[in-house]
């Protein structure tokens, strides 16, 4: 399916998709967060994109991105769709119910960049420990040298 | 060997919890010998037992230079470490016991229990969320046991150093004997630093 | 009987790493289970925000380090589609060589692995004795056995050292010799077949509803394999066979491994042989110096921190030993990379293992756990 075609089927039902090129995919889709859960049955059902590939997201400072990888075994292509939400209240619907395997994927995004899925079944922190309280992979986030640790020293 | 029903099987109504005074079997208050006792007996009370026993056959001079050389001598020569897989070094430390290196030789055994490990192996990145399990296993270690960290990882933090999730070393949780370089050490590496902890407890007075 | 949770892990000989497996269970039955990851969490994304291109590979060795090569062929591909830069062609075949190099020494791995947890012991001897003969391939052109550092944005490090090919091609055939041995072992007994018949079935239905991807996709009859269905590097030009078997069960993922086993040496016997007729460059004539060196040019130190990438953002996908592995590469014009997003295959097939284990018997979580091959540096990353 070429960018055009994919374009074609998803603006007629969608006018606030934008389609355009993308990295030998069949097209990269950006959508406003309002339409998620649509847009994501029309590509299963109605395009053959069944398989959820990944789930990701990228601090934008100002405001959150959410990227979401579809494969088509049909077509043997991907699709990459992504969408923004403001960094003030970064809220996003659960693609849990179109696709079950976005549990864990959602969980990682909402603890390391801090998206918050609604309505998803089961937001628990699944990589850092319980109570962390940060969201590691935000710009504000910065890395550092470890200090104020004590060496261990074996009585002989 | 298929897939079973989850229902449950059918029983009958269980009665009520048994109390203490239905029970045919009388409980002890307290066990003879505190559980955690036995774990370590082998160990703590091997020398004064030797001593005891050899007391009247030998002088002290002769005690001291026969059974404290003969106990490092049995354990250095039988180190069991925990079967404990951390990360990238986990998969050198499998390859030691494989068929080109196959540590066995020098009496190294791994268990899957604690209770039954005298060396505590830590092959990759401690991180922070397994900081606590890591010193519960240690504990649960009877005594005497070593331990090796293996790998740039374990003995600093490695690559992952900066990380926020990573501990810069597991000197600051446990104590360590025996440090290995590499990222990850090759298995002769590991062979060596089993060795060189093995001289070690060769030269251990107290 | 009551029904109660038991952790299986992070210290248990099932899970092969560091994790835990949370299992509700009604005498010998499996009601429900809970994976808990992350305590090989290392934060590899967020560094890779804090280093340079070539010094993130370093990183990617690290992530899945039963499977080093695959992971860092993955990262080249974005960054190179982010930093516009084009490999040589023989560096595409050298990738494509080391990768399948990579997907025999993991399923050997695997196979050394898995079949301790049936319970035999001697295969876990001859696995690793013959992953130690591919590592010493490995060694000898890359000089790492788990984490080489070999690929570089713009081609790889250095060219293959003469006798390779020879050495190679002999590996290749005591290789395929021993295959046949394994199946003696394995599959042509009947106690395996006992232990691993109709074990953590997963139809392909469901295979695709979950996300699963890798052999186990292929064992459930879903020919899908990446380097046919979207080649990359050299797959294209190679003669192979995507294998797969109907079962959808344990047997079935022994089964696709050994297969592709197979299929792998036919793809490095065809690679070496390219590889011997076309000499030339691994390196691209575009990249600067320093950034496909293996060291920084003594006195430019300065020139490499002040350098500015162009913007660009690359995505990838390769097929890994375990399965499809996705990377997402965003470059904003900095000297690192903006994002770095990298999706496990294992980390979605774990995420199934409700499916898979429910309903089963405790005994039966170390076969059928064993035979989705997990990495838990690539899960946790």
């Amino acid at each position: 399916m070429e960018g055009e075609e994919l374009s074609r089927r998803l603006v007629g039902k969608f006018p606030a998709v934008v389609v355009e090129p993308f990295r030998e995919t069949a097209g990269r889709v950006r959508f406003p967060p309002e339409i998620l859960l649509d847009l994501f049955r029309e590509m299963r059902d109605g395009l053959g994109f069944d398989h959820l590939g990944q789930v990701g997201a990228i601090d934008w400072v100002e405001e959150r991105e959410v990227f979401y990888t579809l494969w088509s075994d049909r077509e043997k292509q991907y699709v990459f769709l992504s969408t923004r939400v403001p960094a003030s209240a970064p809220h996003l619907e659960s693609l849990t119910p179109v696709f079950s395997s976005a549990n864990w994927h959602e969980r990682e995004a909402w603890e390391l960049v801090g998206i918050e899925f609604d309505h998803h079944p089961d937001l628990r922190p699944l990589l850092t420990p319980t109570g962390y309280e940060f969201h590691p992979l935000l710009r504000s986030f910065q890395l550092h040298e470890p200090e104020g640790l004590e060496v261990k020293v074996r009585d002989v | 060997m298929g897939r079973l029903s989850a229902a449950k099987p059918v029983l009958t109504t269980p009665a009520a919890a048994p109390t203490a005074e239905d029970s045919p079997l009388p409980m002890a208050t307290e066990p003879a010998v505190p559980f955690i006792e036995i774990e370590t007996l082998r160990a703590r009370e091997f020398l004064p037992a030797a001593k005891e026993a050899l007391g009247s056959l030998l002088s002290e001079q002769a005690q001291g230079k026969l059974i404290r050389p003969m106990f490092n001598w049995a354990g250095r020569n039988s180190l069991f470490p925990l079967h404990w897989g951390l990360a990238c070094c986990a998969i050198e430390f499998a390859a030691a016991f494989g068929a080109r290196w196959d540590a066995e030789r020098f009496g190294v055994v791994p268990r899957s229990s604690p209770r039954q490990c005298d060396l505590l192996i830590v092959n990759g990145t401690v991180t922070w969320k397994v900081a606590h399990k890591l010193i519960t296993l240690y504990e649960q270690m009877p005594e005497p046991k070593w331990v090796i960290a293996m790998g740039n990882c374990a003995t600093g933090g490695g690559p992952f150093r900066t990380a926020y999730s990573v501990v810069p070393g597991v000197d600051k949780l446990v104590p360590v004997d025996v440090y290995i370089a590499g990222c990850p050490p090759r298995p002769e590496a590991l062979l060596d630093g089993i060795l060189r902890l093995e001289q070690l407890i060769k030269e251990r007075k107290e | 009987m009551s029904e109660m949770w038991i952790n299986m892990g992070p210290q248990h000989p099932m899970t092969h790493g560091l994790w835990n497996l949370r299992v509700k269970i009604d005498g010998e039955i499996v009601l429900d289970v809970d994976p808990e990851m992350g305590y090989l969490h290392r934060g590899i994304e967020k560094i890779s925000e804090d280093r340079h291109y070539n010094e993130i590979i370093t990183l990617m060795d690290r992530t899945c380090y039963v499977a080093g090569i695959a992971w860092e062929h993955l990262f080249i591909l974005a960054a190179e589609q982010a930093l516009h830069v084009e490999p040589p062609e023989r560096a595409l075949w050298i990738r494509m060589l080391s990768e399948e190099f990579q997907r025999v020494a993991s399923h050997l791995m695997w196979y050394a692995a898995f079949v301790q947890d049936i319970g035999l012991m001697s295969p876990f001897l001859y696995g690793m004795r013959d992953r130690d003969l591919v590592l010493d391939l490995f060694q000898s052109y890359t000089g790492g056995r788990l984490t080489y550092e070999y690929m570089r944005v713009g081609g790889v490090r250095n060219d293959l050292p003469p006798g390779f090919a020879e050495q190679a091609r002999k590996v290749c055939d005591w290789l395929l010799d021993r295959f046949v041995e394994y199946d003696r072992l394995c599959s042509g007994s009947d106690i395996f077949h006992r232990r691993c018949d109709d074990l953590g079935v997963v139809k392909a239905q469901d295979c695709i509803r979950l996300g699963i991807t890798g052999p186990m996709l292929r064992s459930a009859g879903v020919p899908r394999d990446l380097r046919k269905d979207r080649p990359y590097a050299a797959y294209d030009r190679v003669d192979f066979d995507v294998a797969t078997a109907e079962t959808a069960d344990v047997t079935g993922r022994y089964v696709v491994r050994m297969e592709e086993l197979r299929q792998s040496v036919r793809i490095i016997r065809q690679a070496l042989d390219w590889l011997d007729k076309n000499p030339g460059p691994v390196m691209a004539d575009n990249v600067p110096r320093w950034m496909g060196a293996p060291y920084a040019p003594v006195g430019r130190e300065g020139y490499l921190l002040k350098r500015e990438y162009p913007k660009g953002v690359g995505f990838s996908a390769i097929e890994e030993p375990h399965g499809e592995a996705l990377a997402y590469v965003v470059n904003e014009g900095g000297e690192h990379p903006y994002r770095v997003k990298l999706k496990s295959p294992v980390f979605v097939n774990l995420s199934a293992a409700r499916h898979y284990l429910v309903g089963y018997r405790v005994a039966d979580i170390p076969p059928i756990m064993g035979s989705v091959d997990i990495c838990v540096g690539e899960v946790d990353r």
